[in-house]
């Protein structure tokens, strides 16, 4: 059993799922589900179909080069099963994945945070130039002068008192 | 609201090989193309790996008599003006096996295969009022051409596993 990557949206193949096509000169193409199939048949390339993972590697959407990806390589060689070694697999699988997951998910954060940066700055620069639409240009002003006067009239008690 | 030509479309499936199916022929036995007759297996029709009974339609040109006869004084032969005959020729009726079917077949390990086209290999000249019954017939051609399944080998086509360029 071999899990293999779809040839057009690049997910993994699970047995039991899918088609292999297998071309005239012996090449043999895997699809995921029929979707892939259809847009194959199309001749669409997968570079240029938005949602594969070709079209996001190729523009930088995603983290294609990392260490992580090293430890998920296609091994011809089978290996001799080990009690421990399987054990020790299976536990590295899932820290691996914990790690290149975040990794990824970084990736996508640091090409989208200049963009949040801008997005916050033109919000405040919307609010400022904007403001009137909540509240009437001269209630802010009465706002702000009824504040001066209370201050200035309970300190002019306080030095009355204090003079006398 | 689907309009007839896409309503055609979304009906298109892969369909079984039956009578009347053209088929290619991938070997050196002298036909080009094949039309299904009859299929041995299966009520719809013919699969992967099946054996059907087919018509040759297209094969090598006849021999010219004159051409490779006699090669007259000073000219040199050439293999281009040799044109030989197959073991098979356009007219015959013939046993072949699919080896490449565009419907898909399942395998035992669940996946699905399909080819680009539907291509067979000969088997041998049926005989009027024989049947193709007991021994497995071997192929008759030499050499078979493009990549072949696996399924042959549960229909004990050894050679033409042992012929073939790439085995899928």
């Amino acid at each position: 059993m071999r899990l293999v990557k779809c040839w057009f949206c690049s997910s993994t193949i699970y047995p039991g799922h899918g088609i292999q096509f297998v071309r005239n000169d012996a090449k043999i193409f895997r699809f995921c589900r029929s979707k892939c199939h259809k847009n194959f048949k199309m001749k669409r390339n997968p570079r240029k179909v938005k949602w594969t993972k070709a079209y996001r590697a190729a523009h930088g959407k995603d983290m294609t080069q990392d260490k992580t990806f090293e430890f998920e390589k296609k091994r011809n060689r089978p290996e001799r099963y080990d009690r421990n070694v399987t054990e020790d697999t299976l536990k590295a699988i899932k820290k691996i994945d914990k790690i290149r997951s975040s990794r990824e998910a970084q990736h996508i954060n640091k090409r989208l945070k200049p963009n949040k940066q801008k997005i916050f700055k033109s919000e405040v620069k919307e609010i400022d130039q904007n403001i009137s639409l909540i509240k009437a240009p001269g209630s802010y002003q009465q706002d702000s002068e009824k504040m001066k006067v209370s201050v200035s009239t309970s300190k002019s008690v306080q030095n009355e008192a204090m003079e006398e | 609201m689907i309009s007839n030509f896409w309503q055609h479309q979304q009906q298109q499936q892969r369909t079984f090989i039956q009578m009347g199916t053209r088929l290619k022929v991938v070997d050196n036995s002298g036909a080009k193309e094949v039309v299904c007759i009859q299929s041995l297996r299966g009520k719809k029709g013919a699969r992967l790996g099946d054996i059907i009974i087919c018509s040759v339609k297209q094969g090598l040109p006849e021999k010219k008599k004159g051409k490779y006869d006699a090669v007259p004084i000073g000219k040199k032969f050439n293999w281009k003006d040799f044109i030989g005959t197959g073991k098979v020729r356009k007219g015959n009726v013939v046993y072949g096996v699919v080896v490449r079917a565009k419907m898909q077949k399942g395998r035992v390990d669940g996946s699905q295969v399909c080819f680009d086209d539907n291509a067979i290999v000969i088997l041998g000249i049926k005989e009027p009022k024989k049947n193709y019954s007991g021994g497995f017939y071997q192929p008759i051609g030499t050499r078979v051409f493009g990549p072949v399944p696996h399924e042959l080998r549960l229909r004990k086509q050894l050679k033409i596993l042992a012929l073939a360029q790439d085995l899928v």
